[in-house]
């Protein structure tokens, strides 16, 4: 993408972006802000592929948008209690978490201003998922595993809390 | 040494777990009991083939670093892994939920451990950590049907996940400012370049990652409640080797990357250590229950731990190696007799405690003295440990700190002497018999009762392995 | 133009949203929501400066890959325990789990 369109583009997903994840956190119900989380992942996947990360943006979908939303509208719905409309509160903090998130913001801000990035947009590999490929099972071969291990454990910690034994209730 | 052999320890701790976990699938509910005993062999075994390894070097695997100081972090895991399953038997017996995960999930926690340990690249070592988080998250919560622990499970995996997700962003600044993740190279362009800005940010999004892991005050919050509710073993395991964990991790990163970047955290890390020190030993003072007073004192443990790091020398990570290897002796020992204890009467609370020296003498003694070690009374080796540290940090001219170290040990010898009072003082609640401590755990109580004495008399072997594994990792 | 510091404030703004929602909200499950935020922060961020410091490799791509792997494991584990306590106590508010006490 050249130019004027990419420009416009970006500021249009970063908009959407950002609105959405303000949205997740600010509205009261929790219905709510579970679909615009849902919005906040496509708007990143969108990201992605104007970062030309064609792959990732792939999975950001599948996983993202499709397993961990769902996975938190469950939750959403198998918790549910009182009113859904007031399913989302600010906890006592929030003044203080306000304070350090933009604290933290204005730091991150002035380092950015302060950094000269010399950036060359050099040889981008032509096919994604190739080269990915080749890295997961050639110098990433460790973590890879590992990962597997890990996914492994989640599941087998997931059922073992979340079962509901003989008995129970 | 190839590949395979070089690998040998967290090949074989992967096998462990796993096989634990088919097994404890297969066998009927009544016979899993084998599988602690199946578990605490295994491990006994990997630290012997990890001993085996010690002074083993090499790199495989695009910067997996075998090298002693990643080998000693290892043994040190395997021994608090050990005791935990000691510990565990009658304890977890009791649950109705199954015995093979939880072995099996212990054994992937320390697996988690050692790849943090000896990570040089930067996704192995998140994701060492967080096979580390998770399986222990779900061991926290595994007293089922006990409010407190799944509260604790909650805690643990939203702060650790918060946490992670902090020390990531900070973790992508140090990959885009470098443009690697292998520390090798990151340390590499760090002492060509400099600390850009940007990067600065990274450090201190990491710096403040690790201190969530490690309990440092200000990012202690989630420790006491954690502590208190998770199954007395695995709050033995939690404090002792998941921190080692983390200060494994922080002085790869820190000390063998970004030394260049000394100047920028060096101040940050005496606050951490200072706040740690004080606010962990004063609101310990008025705990009432053994766990959070321990999840308090070793709160404040962790400050002392980061007193090596200011010292940022030989001496220092010396003194980190040494300390830490001890405190999982005295504090896996006093776990394990809160443990026993708590078997038999269902508290932790100190006050129940009273006349623990007439119920049980060996729980009594063993409490007394880990406890006394903790505090750093000559003449167990809690004392020499935390000698080094002190001496580490008055050599970079920290005498203040030093002294404000040694005052706080003072304190901390007040609530100390507080629960052994109870139990050498207080008169048991009538009608209680003496408490029955299991075979295993009699023998697992004397040897850390041997080890802290040992230790504390003729230091020279541990000292010196602990020296030379820091050395070796300093390149000098 | 959009250059590589396009990209950091975006991934800045939404992490410290994510961030915010973290330690301001009650309910757990948003507490896992904004932490989504920020790791979909740190991918950004991630994939960025793959793309423009250094595109010879992948390594940033892997690196995210292996966030996104990491996140739907720990969220999977998390609405477990959220599950289970709810059942227990019918409440998902950290805040009545005696959050942040001291």
């Amino acid at each position: 993408m050249e130019g004027g369109a990419s420009v416009a583009i970006f500021w249009l997903l970063a908009a959407l972006t950002v609105g959405a994840a303000v949205a997740v956190v600010m509205l009261p119900n929790i219905v709510h802000s579970a679909l615009y989380l849902v919005l906040t992942f496509i708007g990143v996947a969108g990201i992605y592929i104007l970062l030309e990360a064609e792959f990732l943006a792939a999975v950001q979908v599948l996983i993202y948008a499709g397993g961990v939303a769902v996975l938190l509208i469950f939750g959403v719905m198998l918790t549910r209690r009182g009113h859904i409309r007031q399913s989302n509160p600010f906890n006592s903090y929030h003044v203080a978490a306000g304070v350090v998130s933009l604290a933290l913001f204005i730091l991150v801000v002035l380092a950015l201003g302060r950094s000269p990035w010399h950036a060359f947009p050099g040889p981008w590999p032509e096919d994604t998922v190739g080269a990915v490929a080749e890295a997961f099972l050639g110098p990433y071969v460790l973590p890879f595993e590992v990962a597997a291990v890990l996914l492994l454990v989640g599941i087998v910690g997931a059922i073992l809390l979340a079962r509901e034994e003989k008995g129970e209730k | 040494m190839g590949i395979w052999q070089l690998l040998s320890v967290e090949l074989l701790t992967a096998a462990l777990g796993l096989g634990l976990l088919a097994v404890g699938l297969l066998m009927p509910g009544r016979e899993r009991r084998g599988l602690a005993y199946v578990a605490t062999a295994g491990l006994m075994g990997i630290a012997a083939v990890a001993w085996a390894m010690r002074e083993a070097q090499g790199v495989v695997l695009n910067g997996y670093i075998i090298d002693p100081f990643g080998t000693y972090f290892k043994l040190l895991f395997l021994a608090s892994a050990v005791l935990t399953c000691i510990a565990s038997f009658d304890y977890i017996g009791r649950l109705p939920r199954g015995e093979g995960e939880f072995y099996a999930l212990l054994v992937l926690a320390t697996l988690g451990m050692m790849l943090v340990a000896s990570a040089g690249e930067l996704i192995t070592l998140y994701l060492g950590l967080e096979l580390m988080t998770i399986s222990l998250c779900i061991l926290v919560t595994y007293r089922k049907g006990d409010m407190k622990s799944a509260e604790a499970g909650l805690k643990y995996i939203i702060l650790g996940a918060l946490s992670s997700a902090v020390l990531l962003y900070g973790l992508s600044f140090i990959y885009g400012a470098t443009g690697s993740t292998l520390l090798e190279d990151i340390g590499r362009v760090v002492a060509r370049e400099g600390v850009k800005p940007l990067l600065g940010v990274g450090i201190i999004f990491v710096l403040a990652g690790f201190a969530f892991k490690m309990a440092a005050v200000p990012f202690h919050m989630w420790a006491p409640d954690v502590y208190e509710g998770a199954p007395t073993p695995i709050t033995g395991f939690l404090s002792v080797a998941s921190k080692a964990a983390g200060f494994a991790a922080f002085l790869r990163i820190f000390f063998g990357a970004l030394p260049a970047s000394h100047g920028l955290w060096a101040e940050l890390i005496v606050a951490l250590s200072v706040l740690s020190m004080v606010i962990g030993n004063l609101v310990a003072i008025p705990q009432k229950n053994i766990k959070r007073l321990l999840a308090y004192s070793s709160i404040s443990q962790a400050g002392y731990l980061l007193l090596g790091v200011v010292a940022f020398s030989v001496l220092g990570v010396g003194a980190i190696l040494y300390y830490s290897m001890i405190y999982v002796f005295a504090n896996m020992a006093a776990f394990t007799a809160a443990t026993a204890f708590f078997n038999e009467d269902g508290s932790d609370e100190i006050a129940d405690f009273a006349g623990l020296a007439r119920r049980s003498p060996l729980l009594a003694a063993v409490l007394l003295f880990s406890l006394l070690s903790l505090a750093g009374i000559p003449p167990l080796a809690g004392f020499v440990s935390k000698f080094y540290l002190f001496v580490a940090v008055i050599g970079q001219g920290y005498i203040w700190l030093a002294l404000l170290a040694v005052l706080m040990s003072m304190v901390s010898v007040y609530y100390y002497l507080q629960v052994a009072k109870a139990m050498y003082f207080g008169e048991p609640p009538a009608g209680r018999a003496a408490v029955r401590v299991p075979l295993g755990m009699q023998v697992a109580l004397v040897v850390c009762l041997a080890v802290l004495f040992f230790f504390g008399l003729y230091p020279t072997p541990l000292t010196g392995y602990a020296f030379n594994s820091a050395m070796v990792f300093l390149g000098q | 133009m959009i250059t590589l510091s396009h990209y950091l404030a975006l991934a800045g703004l939404l992490f410290v949203v994510g961030l915010f929602g973290a330690l301001a909200k009650r309910n757990a499950v948003a507490v896992l929501m904004g932490i989504e935020l920020m790791l979909n922060a740190v991918n950004i961020n991630l994939v960025a400066f793959n793309r423009f410091m250094n595109p010879g490799e992948v390594t940033g791509q892997v690196f995210a890959l292996f966030v996104i792997v990491v996140a739907a494991a720990e969220v999977a584990v998390g609405l477990a325990i959220v599950i289970n306590l709810y059942r227990r106590r019918l409440a998902t508010d950290v805040e009545e789990a005696d959050w942040l006490k001291w």
